[in-house]
């Protein structure tokens, strides 16, 4: 796919890779990971946002991780234990209150930045802070509906008296104040709004170019907005306070702006400098796909992963048919989950799925299939229900989708389902629109189309923030970005994410989270397609491969090439 | 008029010309992209973003003004620079200002010079080699007419013309960078540093742009050399006795060139479109690319911008070739 | 050296083309060019493909939509199960990978697309140019510089960037190809409209023009009557030779993907999608690749033909060489 147009993953489903049963296997020879050399990063998209205010990341990302620590941190390990929240500057996760609307941080001992100088907690409440500043958006929008007092407030810049939702009573505590109770705090502390920032050596929307580090690199050269980014060794970051972040590699050198078929064929040759270099963003290809897996050295250098995301068919009742919860269903039965699953890249790279939530139990997952059509769908099951909605004589839909090609909601998955619901008596019009159309149309309720291609990341491992901007009637947004695209809002399910997020017990939260999705998905307001599998080469003297189901992707934390 | 006959007067009306010609591009460039639909604001601040953020972001990036307001502001910025606030602080924008990114914060024209040379690079280089390959095929072809090689070189020039530069260029790519592994997979390197590097990552994509350009000037070389051959003054070189190579390679190539030097200048933007789909294809950080991105991201201020200075160069390049024109044709300046 | 600009396709600054010939000795110069007769056989080939699409699927027992996923190895990234891209008796050039949709369908359903839009935009270019370059010619002064100028910044204007550029913003509920084929026509007819102003002038000093004009006719009636024929040859050859890099366009804008989408299928969407497929599934790319070069040259060596055939100094100086004067370029009689 040599398309220019790769579409900019914004939001949490930046990348994702991470082995399903733990079988990353390290690169060959001593498998010993060692200090020492340089690690090429090859990417599409140059990094152009480096201001921890801005950045949008799950846990983090891979590389602001490098250079930012936040409170907590995401597990770096292989699967399911990688789906864990553990402490990163904090000595701890956060000390909850008994209803989880008071959370109490304490700052390690010994954490400096690049420059020598002390991490305060003023500074990571500096930090926090100035993510409300206008010039500075583009971060999740958690921290201003969570915090007391948060939702006007506009940064540090324009109101010297910051939040006073955030207390810091000495150079190592920090105290946040939450309007509800919020038992997964912790997760939304691993995001770069958490990292600290020094107000003396804050400039504003110029501050990504040279970060002030407090992780194991710090950031030499950023040209050309994140084009070429060059990181070396942070001689005051100490591997003693950070237990998750190894840092074998002496450089980190990223180069973007490349076609993503030319990065997987620059990993594929391995050649020179590329020997030692991975990606953070470029998938296999199906086409590349075909090509590697006939090669077994090649195959031994693919990492395989999963993270959190659904992509399905979203329905808007409000337009006529799918007001009929009969015309969704003969859809949700009438849709050949194989076809769509081979446009998505073929079942190396996408797994069916009938549930809302990912197939991780970090998630919550409970398996389900309320409508059951087989692999290829039922199209007279579908037939049937469509006659008894007063439909006998077939029915004519648009359904709209991206025209991005990433194969997720471009129109190859569309022209796959035009495809099966033709043989279920539904002509299906296709409505390609550019992606940035696409999302201003799906996102706003006046624009909404009734049937539409969608997709949807984890922005941390947990039932949550998968399911509540969906489906929680309160985050309906009349007038901006609305997420809850079925516009649904019921009492009972709305109590019920209320009393889940009270739990501070993630295990019992996602057991429910699970039975919510199940409740839910019988309403049919959404079908699931499937979840994608990501597989990524990395050249043939990258070492120590931990890929976590958390982010899904190789963690160049991780990396060694020696 | 007698004020200023001549060559002088010539290049003055030209160069008047041309600026009249960039302030109307300017005019229809801005409206063109300025009045479409979309909500630039809710763009920029995130998918995620409140009414009243999106509000604010619109009041910082001008966007309540009209139209024309903007656009003077912007010619404004062009000629004299503009001060912006960037939250913190005041910053200045310098002549010429095209304005500044809605997404990354950076200066158009900061972005266009950071880019600059890779295109310039990618452009000038593949220029040379599109001029070398694509005359002297002309000119053999012109000199073994109506023989077995003249077909051969017609019908690979065709097939030059004939063939999208993504696939010629991923073609080379990878054969020549994966299975054979004779050059790097292009990779830009910067002149100032390595002068070798940059030249031996480039060669592919010069390759790439040149063999598609080359079989245009290799036809306007052959048609150009056949006429002037036909004319009386050569026939009565002939005539004396001189030498087949020296008529074909001396006279007839001189009355070539004109003809080269201005489809040379007019085809700089149709070699800028290549360049564009070169860049993409090897991932060479050039305007080219640049410009996809910002289309992608409705960047409006660069993408405005991106189109502004490869008009700038386009109308530059048609000037000079008209006073190059001018100085070898004095009859154009007499009339 | 003006013709010379134009067969170039590339552009001219100040061309002239000569008039037409009588309709007989075109045909005749036309017949005695064998490249030309080929390439016309093989256009017409293409346009025959291109309008007979559904027909000759039905032949062959597909369709450009359906989805055979049997066909595929889902496992390893869709590729099409068997040799040659899965081709034989039911799929005559196999099946695409990823969905197993029939190739052949798509390629000859893809010609119809390709051709469609190449040959509406040139419509749309030769319209907006003999408009401008006759109002040009024809008008005082002042529209003369206004139209000039109009026609120098049409051309100043890149049309891979523009495009670009446009193809983005303009709503997507707008008929795609129409929009690209109007895109095109509407940014690149910037040469036509020169080509066709120094035509027209040289047109108007000649004799019987003018006595025409002298005799009190009207500027409708001698553009209709006297111009317009006269103009028909340089426009026919210009526009010939416009169609082939309007493909070449529209392909390039589909593989920077603002060109016409999917399910449309056309030759520059098929290669774009096939690229990466250049070693798991070579003949995906090739058969488009090879249909785009094949058309492109066809069309290109009919364009010349056809020049050649209207253009009687062209062809008899290849025979004799008979010399003529390069006629004044256009700044002569901007002020003359």
């Amino acid at each position: 796919m040599a398309a220019a147009s790769v579409s900019l993953v914004v939001a949490a489903g930046a990348a994702a890779c991470g082995p399903k049963d733990g079988d990353a296997k390290s690169g060959g020879g001593d498998a010993r990971p060692h200090k020492g050399g340089t690690l090429s990063v090859l990417n599409a998209q140059p990094q152009e946002d480096f201001d921890p205010a801005r950045l949008y990341t799950s846990g983090g990302g891979n590389v602001p991780s490098l250079v930012f620590r936040t409170l907590t941190t995401r597990n770096r390990e292989n699967g399911a234990a990688g789906a864990k929240v553990v402490p990163d500057l904090a000595t701890d996760t956060g000390r909850p209150s008994k209803d989880a609307t008071v959370w109490t941080y304490t700052l390690k001992e010994g954490l400096k930045y690049e420059d020598g100088t002390p991490i305060t907690s003023a500074d990571v409440k500096y930090g926090i802070e100035r993510s409300f500043a206008p010039e500075l958006s583009g971060g999740a929008p958690y921290l201003r509906d969570w915090l007391v007092g948060a939702a006007d407030y506009q940064g540090p810049y324009k109101d010297k008296k910051g939040l006073a939702a955030i207390e810091t009573p000495d150079s190592r505590t920090l105290v946040f104040h939450l309007n509800k109770p919020e038992g997964e705090f912790p997760f939304l502390a691993t995001q770069t709004q958490f990292a600290p920032v020094p107000k003396n050596k804050d400039t504003g929307t110029k501050y990504e170019e040279h970060p002030v580090s407090s992780g194991p690199y710090k950031v030499v050269k950023n040209e050309n907005d994140g084009e070429h980014l060059l990181l070396e060794r942070n001689p005051n970051w100490s591997a003693a306070t950070d237990a998750e972040r190894k840092a074998y590699p002496d450089r980190i050198d990223v180069r973007s702006g490349l076609d993503s078929s030319v990065i997987n064929q620059r990993l594929s040759a391995s050649q020179g400098a590329d020997a030692a270099a991975v990606t953070t963003d470029t998938n296999l290809g199906p086409a590349e796909l075909a090509k590697v897996s006939g090669d077994k050295t090649l195959a031994a250098r693919v990492g395989t992963g999963h993270f959190g995301y659904t992509n399905y068919i979203a329905f808007n009742p409000k337009v006529k048919p799918f007001d009929n919860p009969e015309v969704r269903q003969a859809i949700a039965y009438a849709v050949d989950r194989s076809s769509v699953v081979n446009a998505a890249g073929g079942s190396a790279l996408a797994e069916p799925a009938t549930t809302f939530l990912p197939n991780q139990k970090s998630f919550g997952y409970t398996p389900y299939d309320p409508f059951p059509a087989g692999a290829s769908g039922n199209a007279a099951k579908a037939r049937e229900l469509l006659a008894k909605a007063g439909h006998k004589n077939g029915l004519t839909v648009t359904l709209t989708h991206s025209n991005s090609k990433d194969f997720e909601t471009s129109p190859e998955i569309a022209t796959a389902i035009q495809d099966a619901l033709k043989k279920a008596g539904i002509t299906v019009k296709l409505q390609g629109l550019e992606d940035n159309d696409y999302k201003s149309k799906i996102h706003d309720v006046k624009s909404e189309p009734g049937f539409f291609l969608a997709h949807w990341g984890a922005d941390w491992p947990s039932g949550g923030p998968f399911l509540a901007p969906i489906f929680d009637g309160r985050q309906i947004v009349k007038d901006g970005a609305n997420f809850n695209t079925g516009l649904l809002n019921d009492t009972s399910v709305n109590t019920e994410i209320d009393a889940i997020n009270k739990l501070t017990d993630l295990d019992a939260a996602a057991r429910r989270w699970g039975a919510l999705d199940k409740k839910i998905g019988e309403q049919a307001l959404t079908v699931p397609l499937f979840h994608p599998v990501y597989k990524r080469l990395y050249g043939k003297d990258v070492k120590n491969i931990v890929i976590s189901d958390w982010t899904g992707v190789l963690d160049i934390s991780q990396v060694a090439v020696k | 008029m007698s004020a200023f006959s001549g060559l002088t007067g010539f290049v003055l009306r030209r160069a008047v010309g041309a600026l009249a010609t960039l302030l109307a591009l300017s005019v229809i460039v801005y409206v063109v992209f300025y009045a479409a639909p979309g909500d630039v604001a809710q763009i920029t601040c995130g998918p995620r973003c409140s009414p009243e953020q999106v509000h604010q972001v619109a009041q910082q990036l001008r966007l309540d003004d009209p139209l024309h307001v903007r656009y003077w502001h912007f010619l404004q910025g062009i000629v004299a620079g503009h001060d912006y606030s960037t939250g913190t602080s005041v910053e200045h924008c310098p002549a010429p200002c095209l304005g500044v990114s809605y997404q990354s914060g950076r200066q158009v024209m900061d972005i266009i010079t950071a880019k600059l040379p890779v295109s310039l690079s990618l452009v000038s280089g593949a220029m040379v080699l599109w001029l070398v390959l694509g005359v002297g095929t002309g000119v053999l072809s012109a000199w073994r007419r109506g023989r077995i090689s003249e077909r051969v070189l017609t019908a690979v020039t065709l097939a030059g013309t004939a063939t999208p530069v993504f696939v010629i260029g991923l073609v080379l790519m990878i054969v020549v960078c994966g299975e054979f592994q004779w050059l790097p997979f292009p990779q830009y390197v910067s002149l100032t540093d390595d002068p070798e590097q940059w030249a031996w990552n480039l060669l592919l994509p010069w390759l790439s742009l040149a063999l598609i350009e080359a079989a245009t000037f290799a036809r306007l070389t052959r048609a150009a050399m056949l006429e002037t051959l036909a004319e009386d003054h050569i026939r009565t070189f002939r005539a004396y006795g001189v030498g087949e190579r020296s008529v074909v390679g001396r006279h007839a190539l001189r009355g070539a060139l004109a003809p080269v030097i201005a489809l040379n200048a007019n085809n700089l933007g149709s070699a800028v479109g290549g360049a564009v789909l070169t860049e993409t294809l090897f991932g060479l950080p050039g305007i080219g690319q640049e410009l996809v991105h910002a289309v992608d991201v409705v960047d409006l201020p660069v993408v405005v911008g991106m189109v502004l200075i490869v008009g700038f160069f386009v109308v530059v390049a048609n000037t000079v070739a008209d006073v190059l024109f001018a100085v070898a044709d004095r009859r154009v300046v007499l009339a | 050296m003006s013709e010379v600009l134009a067969a170039s396709g590339a552009a001219a600054t100040d061309v002239s083309v000569p008039a037409a010939p009588g309709a007989r000795p075109f045909w005749r110069r036309l017949r005695a060019q064998r490249a030309a007769l080929v390439a016309a056989a093989v256009v017409a080939l293409l346009v025959l493909v291109a309008l007979a699409a559904p027909l000759l699927t039905a032949l062959e027992g597909q369709d450009p939509t359906s989805y055979h996923p049997d066909l595929i190895d889902s496992a390893r990234g869709g590729v099409p199960v068997g040799a040659f891209g899965g081709a034989g008796a039911d799929h005559w050039l196999g099946v695409e990978p990823q969905t197993g949709r029939d190739l052949f369908a798509r390629l000859v359903y893809g010609a119809r697309v390709s051709l469609g839009v190449a040959l509406a935009a040139t419509v749309v270019q030769i319209a907006i140019g003999v408009a401008v370059g006759v109002g040009a010619a024809l008008g005082n002064r002042w529209i003369d510089q206004l139209l000039s100028r109009i026609t120098d910044i049409i051309v100043a204007l890149p049309l891979m960037i523009m495009s670009l550029a446009l193809l983005a913003i303009v709503p997507q509920s707008f008929p795609r190809p129409v929009l690209v084929a109007l895109v095109i026509g509407l940014i690149a007819w910037g040469n036509t409209a020169k080509i066709v102003r120094a035509q027209t002038l040289t047109l108007k000093g000649l004799d019987y023009v003018a006595a025409a004009r002298l005799s009190g006719w009207g500027a409708w009636r001698i553009t209709r009557r006297e111009l317009l024929p006269g103009l028909a040859a340089p426009v026919i050859t210009y526009a010939a030779l416009l169609v082939p890099i309007n493909i070449s366009t529209e392909a390039a804008l589909s593989f920077l993907g603002v060109g016409v989408k999917p399910p449309t299928p056309s030759w520059g969407q098929m290669l774009t999608a096939a690229d990466v497929w250049y070693q798991a599934a070579p003949q995906y790319l090739m058969l488009p690749a090879g249909a785009l070069f094949v058309t492109v040259v066809a069309l290109t060596v009919l364009g010349d033909g056809v020049r050649t055939a209207l253009d009687p100094r062209a062809a008899s100086r290849l025979r004799v060489g008979t010399g003529r004067k390069r006629e004044a370029g256009a700044d002569k009689e901007d002020t003359a």
